[in-house]
């Protein structure tokens, strides 16, 4: 697992409040328990603070869309971050 | 061994600012629950809600709340809240339901749909009727305003449009009253960050960052008493306008602020509802040493302890000091909890010239050796009010950590290391809101009166006799003493300006001046009714012959045509005169930065006698059949 997905799983398990959450590329919001609208906006923030990014509104909303994988949040990640998918 | 007490410890002391241990608490709190410990949790959890949490803490947190109230029957008072807003509210309305806790208020909560206000009021049979609220909420943006000034307004078009405005609003007030029964709770207009006029915008009247000010001042003189405004602006504003105002959250799910600023408007909000509820703290309880001035007193004594101007470090007390007498001033009770024998705590209140806060300041005095956790149920008992009145403010950990563990009840802020924070930290807290007028806040209304009064006479050169009178100033002429020594030795290392010799001496040489009976070392402290000025001049004359020889004179330009110099010459006249000296004689020796007082004795009366390499000019005045001179000062 890549640093990046490493501290991506930390920031799920924070944000579901679930210590045996395990996130894969192609994990999505029908696999996490409690992924709606609402967490979506928590993940967003938590996720913002633990890597110093930011999303623009435009990707907020890709990343909100229905058959949306955590592989495509890494790869959007890697992009602004850098750092390995 | 870890116990739950060093988690929560943890956490308190690092106002829940690091992750890890976020984390730590939340995985303590739900193996606990998980233990069947329901009922320590829900006694332990309003203490754990803290302001400033971030967004995913809070989150967290407030589930942990909702797992508590499904194992456990709550105790608190209960209270029906609706909120109504024409943003997406539901994520505030928990971390309002959070912040509640603080206070250890159950809310019940009805949510009218996104965008349906003015429905809800208006429909008798809307669910908001139904619900029958104790408290509504009405939360707006700009976005709201059902008026907006055109680019051709003029100036009355525009009043015009702030009345229509306020007058909606009134509008709801009345049915809220009326047909609901139910306290108003009205945020205000938080301006945009953005102003298309620029600097104009305040000016032009179709200005839209002028008009909402116009509108939120109409909606502060407009709204009864039983009407609490929220002000959502100032919330704006001291969180950065453009941080705040950052749109990608409303442009995706029109969330009334980003939800990182989301916990700090719900804490403001509860506060104010916790001050409806009377569930708000009362009194602050200080601690003194590194506290209220820098060092210990018990071993530094009056000279040593910092606290004045002058001194970065001891300004700050002093900017501390300030807050806490106006938070006095507007009702707040003020109380002392110090490990110190008590005659020597009281001496700094009594005779330390810097201290803004005095013996009459405070309401309850309480220093001995005893520990803080039994002087603070002394004090709750002294003064007849209960423990979650207090809130008790002390730079070292222990004594908080300690307190936090004994007396619970009672609210315990972090301190941080850096005086100049003081402020900041406790403000923050928001504890002591308030929603009615008392005599108190009159008093402090009197006060911004008067300064307005202040410059407006001050304008005009005729009236100057009337605003120095107006300003009822008291000043001390006395030696150079203990408690004054290092910011007289720090004025003559540092004075520029008002500095007729720029004569520099070391702390030895002032000692040395001090034991001299040839010499006379003055300082002057003022004060006025807007606040003390500290130690604002210092002035060492020497004896020659028969004459009193002014070897320094220095002054703060703060005080700067204010007549503190016609007091200073009256009060060595006075001495020359005692100790049958004929003369005065005063220097000036030009420097690139003094050209201020190169008139300074001629306007005093003094003759010119020599004027050697003309550079230095010696000046003097004959004490026989001189008269003091009139100035509005009085001396203490």
């Amino acid at each position: 697992m890549s640093a990046l997905q490493s501290d991506l799983q930390k920031v799920f398990r924070r944000v579901f409040d679930d210590d045996d959450l395990t996130i894969s590329d192609s994990t999505s919001a029908d696999d996490i328990d409690g992924w709606d609208s609402m967490a979506h906006i928590n993940l967003i923030i938590a996720i913002e603070n633990q890597f110093k990014i930011k999303f623009s509104a435009g990707e907020i909303a890709t990343l909100a869309r229905r058959g949306q994988t955590v592989g495509n949040m890494m790869e959007m990640l890697a992009a602004k971050t850098g750092l390995r998918a | 061994m870890q116990t739950g007490a060093d988690v929560v410890e943890r956490y308190l002391a690092t106002s829940g600012m690091d992750a890890d241990i976020c984390s730590e608490l939340l995985g303590w709190l739900k193996a606990r629950l998980a233990a069947g410990h329901a009922d320590q949790i829900a006694d332990l959890f309003p203490r754990l809600v803290i302001p400033g949490l971030d967004y995913t803490t809070a989150n967290s947190l407030h589930r942990t709340l909702k797992r508590i109230r499904s194992l456990h029957e709550s105790s608190g008072r209960s209270t029906k809240i609706a909120v109504l807003g024409s943003s997406t509210t539901h994520q505030l309305v928990e971390m309002i339901d959070l912040y509640l806790q603080a206070g250890r208020i159950n809310a019940h909560f009805y949510e009218a749909d996104y965008g349906t206000l003015y429905q809800e009021f208006l429909d008798p049979g809307s669910g908001l009727h139904r619900f029958h609220p104790d408290l509504v909420l009405i939360l707006v943006s700009w976005r709201d305003l059902k008026e907006r000034p055109a680019m051709g307004d003029g100036a009355e078009e525009v009043r015009r449009k702030v009345q229509a405005e306020v007058s909606g609003w009134s509008d709801l007030w009345r049915i809220a009253q009326e047909r609901l029964g139910a306290q108003v709770i009205q945020s205000n207009f938080a301006a945009p960050p953005w102003r298309v006029m620029g600097n104009f915008d305040s000016r032009h009247p179709a200005g839209f960052s002028r008009f909402i000010s116009l509108v939120n001042t109409a909606l502060a003189e407009t709204a009864p008493s039983e009407v609490t405004l929220h002000d959502v602006d100032q919330l704006s504003a001291a969180s950065g306008r453009w941080e705040w105002g950052d749109e990608r959250f409303y442009h995706q799910a029109k969330l009334p602020c980003p939800p990182e600023y989301l916990a700090d408007y719900a804490h403001s909000l509860a506060s104010l509802m916790l001050a409806h509820l009377g569930a708000g703290r009362k009194c602050l309880v200080l601690d003194l040493d590194n506290t209220l001035w820098g060092g210990v007193i018990g071993d530094d004594g009056l000279g040593g302890i910092r606290l004045g101007q002058g001194e970065p470090e001891g300004e700050a007390f002093v900017a501390f000091q300030r807050y806490v007498k106006a938070l006095g001033e507007r009702g707040v009770i003020l109380a002392v909890c110090s490990k110190n024998t008590d005659a020597v705590a009281r001496e700094v209140f009594e005779k330390h010239t810097e201290m803004v806060l005095r013996m009459e300041h405070i309401a309850c005095f309480m220093a001995n050796w005893d520990d803080k956790a039994t002087n603070l149920a002394r004090i709750a008992e002294q003064l007849n009010i209960g423990l979650n009145s207090l809130v008790f403010f002390d730079d070292n950990p222990a004594e908080r950590s300690i307190v936090r563990r004994l007396r619970p009840e009672v609210a315990v802020p972090e301190v941080p290391s850096d005086p100049a924070y003081y402020i900041r930290a406790l403000d923050r807290q928001r504890y002591f809101e308030a929603l009615t007028i008392s005599a108190e806040d009159l008093k402090r209304t009197e006060f911004y009166r008067a300064d307005s009064q202040r410059q407006a006479l001050g304008s005009s050169a005729n009236e100057l006799d009337a605003f120095l009178q107006s300003l009822e100033m008291v000043a001390r002429v006395e030696p150079v003493d203990a408690t004054t020594l290092e910011r007289t030795v720090q004025l003559i290392g540092r004075s520029n300006q008002f500095n007729l010799t720029t004569r520099r001496y070391s702390n030895a040489d002032i000692r040395k001046f001090m034991q001299d009976p040839n010499w006379l070392t003055r300082t002057v402290t003022l004060r006025d009714r807007f606040g003390d000025n500290g130690l604002i001049g210092v002035l060492l004359t020497r004896t020659e012959s028969d004459a009193l020889v002014i070897d320094t004179w220095l002054m703060s330009c703060r005080v700067l045509k204010r007549g503190v110099e016609r007091l200073l010459l009256n009060s060595i006249v006075e001495q020359a005169n005692h100790r049958g000296l004929k003369r005065i004689v005063g220097e000036f020796i030009p420097t690139p930065k003094n050209g201020l007082v190169r008139d300074h004795y001629q306007s005093l009366g003094f003759t010119q006698i020599d004027e050697d390499s003309g550079e230095t000019t010696r000046w003097q005045l004959l004490v026989d059949g001189w008269k003091p001179l009139p100035h509005f000062i009085r001396e203490s």
